[in-house]
């Protein structure tokens, strides 16, 4: 579709240019300009504008009522919103897989949702390689019709319903394989990423599952010293720190450990239910712009939260098998850290747009068609605005130690009370993983449950 | 004038690039052979799978306690770990090193993919409904003596951000394979294949 509207455009511009040219070679008289050699390409430049708003806002419609849907609590509505990719622009493929991916996770299709999010993942590696032609067209237009890559945030989270996906699912194999490229993007993107502590308990979680034991007491540590407070994972510190014989280490984060567990009883034995919460909705971006007289327009987005105070989550516990372990990442904070980390790249292509379009127009030499030039440049500058908006405003892990035979859990503290379906541990050798998702605050509550036990 | 010739010029050209742009992207189809070896990048492909099977094969079926036995001892093939950062079906590695192994007559192999199957089989056959001259003997099953596993692993290094054209990337990875006396449990045989390469893509792109 881009393409073709640069098509559109290139014979405007060429008769527009060759008029403006040829006015300031032989000296034309402004009655030239009024003639329809000028008028028409300025109408069709025009045209064009609109041309590109209705595109704009025309494409993201279905990505919308998809939302609207989600939020609403009809899951399969959603879904149908967005039947294929090409409901949605090209330059928004990416916003397709996510959206779509994330409303399937919740709908229980764990399986088409890992579809999705893998092709968003292949997306991802293919945008690493910088499109000049967009850029080009970005630079006397707008940000929109580049293709959206997702904020550093978005990608780590792609990764991290992958993982949860192919936890719930069993394939404790696969969702190893995406923890390393979560692991990828944290190392590429630090600043950003840090506060997302819920991946980083994911990531360490896909470690120990398949027995990697030292994989996972890296990520643990590295969890410990980011969080504000590493209490949700000294109990795995110690229980892994003895294995290793870290014995030092686990003298230090005994101290974090509550009393009825300081006695060495840390590792209830019979296998754990990890549920992943989520609440809220994520803030999205809204539009700002900054104009300075006569036409020079600065647009750029921030985030703005769109959930109050959530109530925080709680499993259990089941007597007798200890405390449950609560890590949460708040998502806001996350993606605000991550569009921050964006912030100088963002400001220098907003520089260098307002530069070239500056430029454009002060060399036309007709006050009336600089006029029309100005005038369609301050209205193409728009604010992109896109993000995932259907990430919610927290992501919760919380691992309940289970006892053998038959567990009854509720989950408390949410708008509603969930009891998930009675777990029965009777793991045999390896070790047993419960998982449920479940997802609230928003209206739709699904819980999928599965247990594996991961050999 | 020279603007005039100027503002032609840079039209005719965005024409033709535009032009060159639509038909360039005709699709194209070749056959190639399985024996070549061919890398679009530096990530894991089926030019990778021969070379890590072939190599793995031979030491397998000429070292002990294949080479020295005539009597083909039965094999079971559990799977090769993935534990590398890419999903890579693993399941192929283990077919391809099970059809060479059989192809080179030293061994033999329980299917333990069919086992469901075979007691679903046996089932139906003990059910009622099948002769009892023609139906199978229970319990004559072969045991493995050897148990096959194995895990692939991978190192990637990325280049530095850093102005430049192109980021290169290397890239590692490393097939163990084991061979297991059950009874024993003892590791009669071993070996690994390393392979390494290091590509690079540019940074910018049409």
């Amino acid at each position: 579709m881009l393409r073709w509207l640069l098509a559109i455009a290139i014979y405007p511009c060429y008769k527009l240019w060759k008029n403006v040219l040829g006015y300031t070679e032989n000296g034309y008289m402004p009655d030239m300009m009024k003639s329809s050699q000028v008028v028409r390409p300025l109408k069709c430049a025009c045209l064009l504008v609109c041309l590109l708003s209705i595109v704009i806002s025309g494409c993201s419609a279905k990505l919308n009522k998809a939302r609207n849907a989600f939020y609403n609590g009809q899951i399969d509505e959603a879904s149908g919103a967005l039947s294929s990719r090409d409901d949605v622009a090209t330059r928004d493929q990416l916003l397709f897989y996510m959206e779509k991916g994330l409303i399937l996770h919740h709908a229980g299709d764990y399986q088409g949702s890992i579809d999705l999010l893998l092709n968003a993942t292949a997306l991802m590696q293919e945008q690493e390689v910088i499109s000049a032609g967009q850029q080009t067209a970005s630079m006397v237009t707008s940000e929109w019709l580049t293709d959206y890559k997702g904020e550093y945030a978005e990608r780590l989270l792609v990764h991290t319903y992958l993982m949860m996906n192919f936890l719930i699912l069993g394939d404790h194999e696969s969702a190893l394989v995406e923890a390393k490229q979560a692991l990828v993007v944290y190392d590429t993107y630090p600043e950003a990423c840090s506060a997302d502590y819920f991946t980083r308990a994911l990531i360490a979680h896909c470690y120990e599952s398949l027995n990697e034991i030292n994989g996972a007491y890296i990520e643990y540590k590295k969890l410990a010293e980011l969080m504000p407070d590493p209490v949700p994972v000294a109990r795995k510190l110690c229980v892994l720190g003895n294995r290793l014989g870290f014995y030092d280490e686990v003298e230090y984060y005994q101290q974090f450990l509550p009393e009825p567990e300081l006695n060495g009883n840390v590792d209830s034995g019979a296998g754990e239910l990890i549920v992943f919460v989520s609440q809220g909705k994520s803030p999205v971006k809204i539009p700002h712009n900054i104009v300075l007289p006569p036409s020079i327009r600065f647009s750029f987005s921030t985030y703005e939260n769109r959930s109050g105070y959530i109530t925080p989550p709680a499993v259990g516990p089941v007597s007798g098998a200890g405390s449950s372990d609560i890590v949460t990442s708040d998502i806001g904070e996350v993606l605000k850290a991550s569009l921050n980390e964006r912030l100088v790249q963002v400001i220098a292509k907003e520089t260098a747009r307002v530069v070239v379009k500056e430029a454009i127009a002060h060399n036309i030499d007709d006050d009336n068609v600089e006029t029309l030039v100005r005038i369609a440049f301050f209205l193409m500058e728009v604010p992109d605005t896109r993000c995932w908006e259907t990430l919610p405003a927290y992501l919760t892990m919380i691992r309940v130690p289970l006892l053998p035979g038959e567990n009854q859990i509720h989950v408390n503290g949410m708008d509603i009370n969930a009891a998930l379906p009675q777990i029965d541990a009777n793991p045999g050798n390896g070790p047993f993983y419960h998982y449920s998702s479940i997802r609230n605050g928003t209206g739709p509550r699904h819980s999928k449950e599965n247990s594996q036990s991961a050999d | 004038m020279f603007r005039n010739f100027l503002a032609k010029s840079i039209f005719f050209i965005s024409a033709a690039m535009f032009i060159l742009m639509m038909t360039g992207c005709s699709a194209t189809t070749r056959d190639i052979s399985t024996d070549d070896t061919i890398h679009y990048d530096e990530n894991y492909d089926f030019s990778d799978k021969h070379a890590i099977v072939n190599t793995l094969v031979n030491s397998l079926v000429s070292k002990p306690p294949l080479a020295t036995r005539d009597d083909r001892p039965v094999l079971i093939v559990y799977g090769v770990a993935n534990r590398t950062s890419e999903h890579i079906e693993t399941d192929g590695i283990t077919d391809d090193i099970r059809q060479e192994i059989f192809q080179s007559g030293k061994a033999r192999f329980v299917n333990k993919v069919q086992r469901d199957n075979i007691q679903s089989e046996s089932a139906y056959q003990y059910g009622g409904n099948v002769s009892a001259e023609t139906r199978i003997q229970r319990a004559r099953q072969v045991g493995a003596e050897y148990m096959i596993t194995g895990t692939l692993r991978s190192i990637t290094k990325k280049e530095q951000k850093q102005i430049r054209l192109k980021k290169k990337t290397l890239q590692y990875y490393s097939l163990t394979l084991e061979l297991t006396d059950i009874q024993t449990g003892l590791i009669e045989w071993t070996d690994s294949v390393e392979l390494a390469r290091e590509a690079s893509k540019p940074i910018i792109g049409w």
